[in-house]
């Protein structure tokens, strides 16, 4: 019983670490800048909603928006399908020099990025792919498959094969094989995945500020770091906080939407197993 | 199938993904590494080789040890407190109580937002004046204990090291979460059936039934620390006086301050050699599953 | 077997991908102009509307002008790659001296001969403040040329001080009496932002460097001659600093804020001075509580001291014309627009900021920067902080230690051993191109 109630507060603290700083930047957003400073833990006096406004006007969001979901979407969209099918190679199809390519995948998620950043932009200077949406869509695609060929690779080392040799008995080719039967099984893993990916495209800045450089085409971290740094140059915290909750909230409403999802699939894929 | 099949299928199945990395990552990777052996201003294409001249200097500049040293330390540190919070946390959200369920939805939080508020949000909750550490402190009568966490030198990485695991936290309760339900719960039952109590059963089930996962956790842990950037970047800017100071802002402030891309380059190629030594010392030190040992 | 029918679907999307183009601009005609500016406190919007003004004046010129506030990064990859925009403001965070030494900004010597902006006699250079023009200049040519201009100093807070019946402090005697004072009056004395040393170095650590040992001693030390950082001058100005500390005159954990924090705790009365520059009002001007005046004072200067009491740090933030931009004449036409009389007045006007142009000062100036034009009209010497962007090791290394001696971890004796160790580093480097400044005729 004693160990019960130690597990409730344990869970209770953590869970009140994460939500209490998320709805104090929620309350920061609707004070004024000088609140913000003189009584940070205290209720705004009057709900600030003009820095809404400001910070939608100063960050451009609408737009930045807009290219965020499309660079993150058309990402996934390449990434979980050839990611998967390499991990498949990797996981159950052993050949010569398999551990080499593993490994040089494995390597690129060591190197620090902005290092590769000068040459990277050389590159797509010559493929005329700098300051496009689809430029930076296949630089990202390229720089999230370490992340996702490791995680998948592992995850389809775990899966049952009896299906797939059913299948193969069956006539299957050995690609009908994966996209008939081994993906739908590895379903939870790329979900996974592939909310992982999302929420790291999403919050991508490093390629994303020296890729594109036009307004037009600049995404949300962009917009909100600049947001940062044009509002420690003015003070309009109320602005910053504001354009931070606008942020946020996509990011977390969606992975609300998805959150039991995510568990029901790992449930369920272990109760499978 | 045969041999000629498997190689096209094979092959067909690797194409996309690998041509795609060797364009966009492979090449611009080798590119760097080669820098290494120049002398760049990084302004403009002029060059000049110098051999391993910026290796020589890398090993004799006692920032990088001190550098490297912060980010042991951090690995050390936060991979405790990580594999400790997040496996209890794993275990205690698989239960079926209102808190396991709030959990449930809220974990993966910290991870969601980008690394940019989880400094704003960490400075100000150290802020030495007004931030609700120090607030909370004076509140229970320890006032002598608030201090300017980010600003005196022995806090200052431990602070940053807090505020890392803060974010990193969800993503390990996600991955032991799932790991976790991959042991049978036959297991599970006859341990307890036979008398085991929770941290019995936590040596002699599940941490030997989670080895390949622990592992590969382990060596994210090693990643995450060998490479973190931003939030010493924004909250301390490796400071005070060097204290927080990591390989990659170290290696920043080189490219990028003093104009010095070809010693940058270089840093990044022993970082990264490091990183991949720490790795396979990693697979290597925890190869052996215990549970392999049983029959 | 064939491979899956999806695959080649893949090759065609990375080949249309290659192929598909952006379409880049093809070469700029010569009436088109891009000009990359910092976003910092004062914006883009003035040298915006200057543009679309330009414009009018001169139908068929396009004007792109852009901009953020880490606009550096973004351009460094472009100076690289052979197409930086035609003129530019880089701001702080680039590296102006490296781009001079790889030959990628012109010199601008012969077009500052040539007349100001709607004029056809007299030289463009006269009208620029000569001690700013002079810190643009290497081996005597000009790289780059200033626009607005920031002095450093100390700001207190007025109406605390008219209430308690306080003065600035002149002198380090006044100061240290006042600093007691303030203290009793459970006020910070003195707060200062400490995460960012510079602030510290150029408020406390140079002035009273200049205060102790005349110009002379951080000229010496500027140009790296030897023994100059561990000077007497030095370690009198260390030892000032590590007194204020000893006494409790900094405010408590000033050491671990930032800019703003520090700025708002000034602001917010719970600090009674800080070192800043003249940025601060519109830094903080969407914080400030109403009516809150902030005086402008130079650092108090030591009672016997060396040096030219006058003396006043100032700061430019360059622009420059790139060697690999498209159209040089058009470039330096708008920037001689930019810099004309009326636009530099207006300047002053909008943004609460000193420029270096002339007589810019007779503008409407506003009311937090009387003070600060009054101490640039009297101020007889004129210093800069250039070994930050000469050297910037040696920078580094002064903004360490200047943290280290604030934080009580170092002493006076240990912070000039560490100066004169890192300018040492620098003499010896011999990749690191010298900069020799020569005091002309100041004002």
């Amino acid at each position: 019983m004693m160990a019960r109630m130690l597990v409730a507060a344990g869970l209770w603290i953590f869970a009140l670490s994460v939500v209490v700083p998320l709805l104090w930047v929620l309350m920061t957003a609707f004070k004024t800048g000088a609140e913000i400073f003189t009584a940070p833990w205290g209720w705004p006096q009057t709900p600030q909603w003009q820095n809404f406004m400001r910070a939608w006007q100063e960050a451009g969001i609408a737009r930045y928006f807009i290219n965020s979901l499309v660079v993150t979407l058309g990402t996934l969209a390449i990434l979980l399908p050839i990611g998967a099918m390499a991990a498949y190679i990797f996981a159950r199809y052993p050949f010569r020099g398999a551990n080499w390519l593993f490994g040089a995948f494995l390597g690129g998620m060591m190197f620090p990025l902005f290092l590769t950043i000068v040459p990277l932009f050389f590159l797509l200077v010559r493929l005329q792919m700098l300051d496009t949406l689809h430029g930076l869509t296949l630089v990202y695609v390229a720089y999230s498959l370490p992340f996702t060929v490791f995680v998948l690779t592992g995850f389809f080392q775990t899966l049952p094969q009896e299906m797939v040799e059913a299948a193969l008995i069956d006539g299957c080719g050995h690609a009908r094989a994966f996209w008939k039967v081994m993906l739908p099984l590895a379903k939870p893993g790329i979900i996974v995945v592939g909310v992982f990916n999302a929420i790291g495209l999403w919050n991508e800045y490093p390629l994303a500020l020296v890729i594109m450089s036009s307004d037009e085409r600049r995404t949300l971290p962009l917009g909100i770091a600049n947001l940062l740094m044009v509002e420690q140059y003015q003070s309009d915290w109320g602005a910053l906080f504001a354009g931070l909750v606008i942020v946020m909230l996509p990011v977390l409403f969606v992975y609300w939407l998805f959150r039991d999802r995510i568990h029901e699939t790992m449930i369920a894929g272990a109760l499978k197993g | 199938m045969t041999p000629r099949a498997r190689a096209a299928f094979i092959t067909g199945f690797l194409l996309p993904a690998t041509a795609l990395y060797a364009v966009f990552v492979v090449v611009p990777v080798v590119q760097a590494f080669a820098f290494s052996l120049y002398r760049w201003r990084g302004i403009s294409a002029d060059r000049t080789f110098i051999g391993l001249e910026n290796f020589r200097q890398l090993l004799n500049d006692p920032l990088v040890w001190l550098a490297l040293r912060h980010n042991l330390l951090l690995f050390a540190g936060t991979s405790v407190v990580i594999l400790a919070l997040s496996l209890a946390l794993a275990h205690a959200i698989g239960h079926d109580t209102r808190a396991a369920r709030f959990l449930r939805s809220v974990y993966l939080f910290p991870q969601v937002i980008s690394l940019v508020v989880v400094a704003i949000l960490w400075m100000f909750i150290l802020n030495p004046s007004f931030g609700i550490l120090n607030a909370a402190l004076k509140a229970v009568g320890l006032g002598h204990w608030a201090i300017a966490w980010l600003g005196e030198k022995p806090t200052a990485l431990a602070s940053i090291g807090a505020a890392h695991v803060w974010h990193a936290l969800g993503f390990y309760i996600m991955l032991f979460s799932a790991a976790l339900r991959t042991i049978p719960p036959d297991v599970m039952e006859a341990a307890t059936l036979d008398g085991a109590t929770g941290l019995v059963r936590l040596r002699y089930v599940t941490l030997p039934m989670l080895w390949a996962v622990l592992r590969i956790a382990l060596v994210y842990m090693a990643i995450g620390a060998m490479n973190i950037f931003s939030l010493v970047f924004l909250m301390t800017q490796g400071g005070p006086d060097r204290a927080t100071e990591v390989m990659l802002t170290y290696l920043y402030e080189q490219a990028f301050k003093n104009s010095d891309f070809g010693y940058a380059t270089a840093l990044a190629v022993v970082n990264f050699v490091l990183v991949m030594a720490l790795s396979a010392g990693i697979l290597a030190l925890f190869r052996y599953n215990p549970q392999e040992g049983r029959a | 077997m064939k491979p899956s029918k999806l695959v080649p679907v893949w090759y065609l999307l990375l080949v249309v991908a290659a192929l598909v183009s952006c379409s880049k601009q093809a070469g700029s005609p010569s009436k088109e102009l891009e000009v990359a500016c910092f976003k910092g406190g004062y914006g883009i919007d003035f040298f915006e509307q200057s543009a679309r003004e330009y414009e009018q004046q001169h139908p068929g010129v396009k004007i792109k002008v852009w901009g953020n506030p880490r606009v550096w990064e973004q351009l460094r990859p472009r100076f690289v790659a052979g197409n930086p925009p035609d003129l530019t403001y880089p701001g702080w965070g680039m590296d102006h001296w490296a781009l001079v030494y790889e030959g990628q900004v012109i010199p601008l010597d012969e077009y500052l001969d040539t007349p100001a902006y709607g004029k056809s006699e007299g030289k463009w250079r006269d009208t620029f403040e000569p001690s700013l023009l002079q810190l643009c200049q290497y081996q005597g040519k000009t790289y780059m040329l200033p626009y607005f201009f920031s002095m450093l100093g100390w700001w207190y807070n007025k109406e605390m001080f008219e209430k308690n019946g306080w003065t600035p402090p002149r002198t380090w005697s006044e100061l240290l009496a006042l600093c007691e004072k303030i203290k009793a009056k459970g006020i910070a004395p003195i707060t200062y932002q400490g995460i960012y040393p510079a602030y510290a170095v150029g408020g406390f650590l140079i002035p009273w460097v200049i205060s102790a040992g005349g110009i002379e001693a951080f000229d010496n030390a500027q140009n790296l001659v030897p023994g100059a950082w561990k000077s007497a001058a030095f370690l009198k100005a260390a030892q000032m600093m590590d007194e204020l500390r000893r006494r409790g005159y900094f405010q408590k954990g000033a050491n671990g804020m930032d800019h703003t924090g520090a700025q708002m705790e000034f602001i917010s009365g719970r600090a009674a001075m800080i070192p800043c520059g003249t940025w601060l009002h519109s830094e903080m001007r969407n914080v400030l509580p109403p009516n809150f005046r902030m005086g402008f004072f130079l650092p108090p200067v030591l009672d016997d001291g060396k040096g030219d009491p006058t003396a006043v740090g100032i700061g430019i933030e360059p622009w420059m014309v790139p060697t690999k931009g498209t159209n040089r004449e058009l470039a330096v036409d708008f920037y001689k627009y930019m810099t004309s009389l009326e636009k530099a007045k207006l300047f002053v006007e909008q943004k609460g900021t000193l420029m270096s142009i002339r007589g810019s000062d007779a503008a409407n100036i506003p009311e937090h920067l009387k003070e600060p034009v009054a101490v640039f009209r009297r101020a007889k010497t004129v210093w800069s902080v250039e070994y930050r962007q000469w050297y910037p090791k040696l920078g580094k290394a002064v903004e360490d230690a200047t943290a280290a001696l604030l934080a009580g971890d170092i002493t006076p004796e240990q912070f000039v051993e560490r100066l004169e160790q890192a300018a040492e580093a620098a003499r010896q480097d011999k990749n690191l191109p010298k900069h020799t400044y020569v005091r002309g005729k100041d004002r």
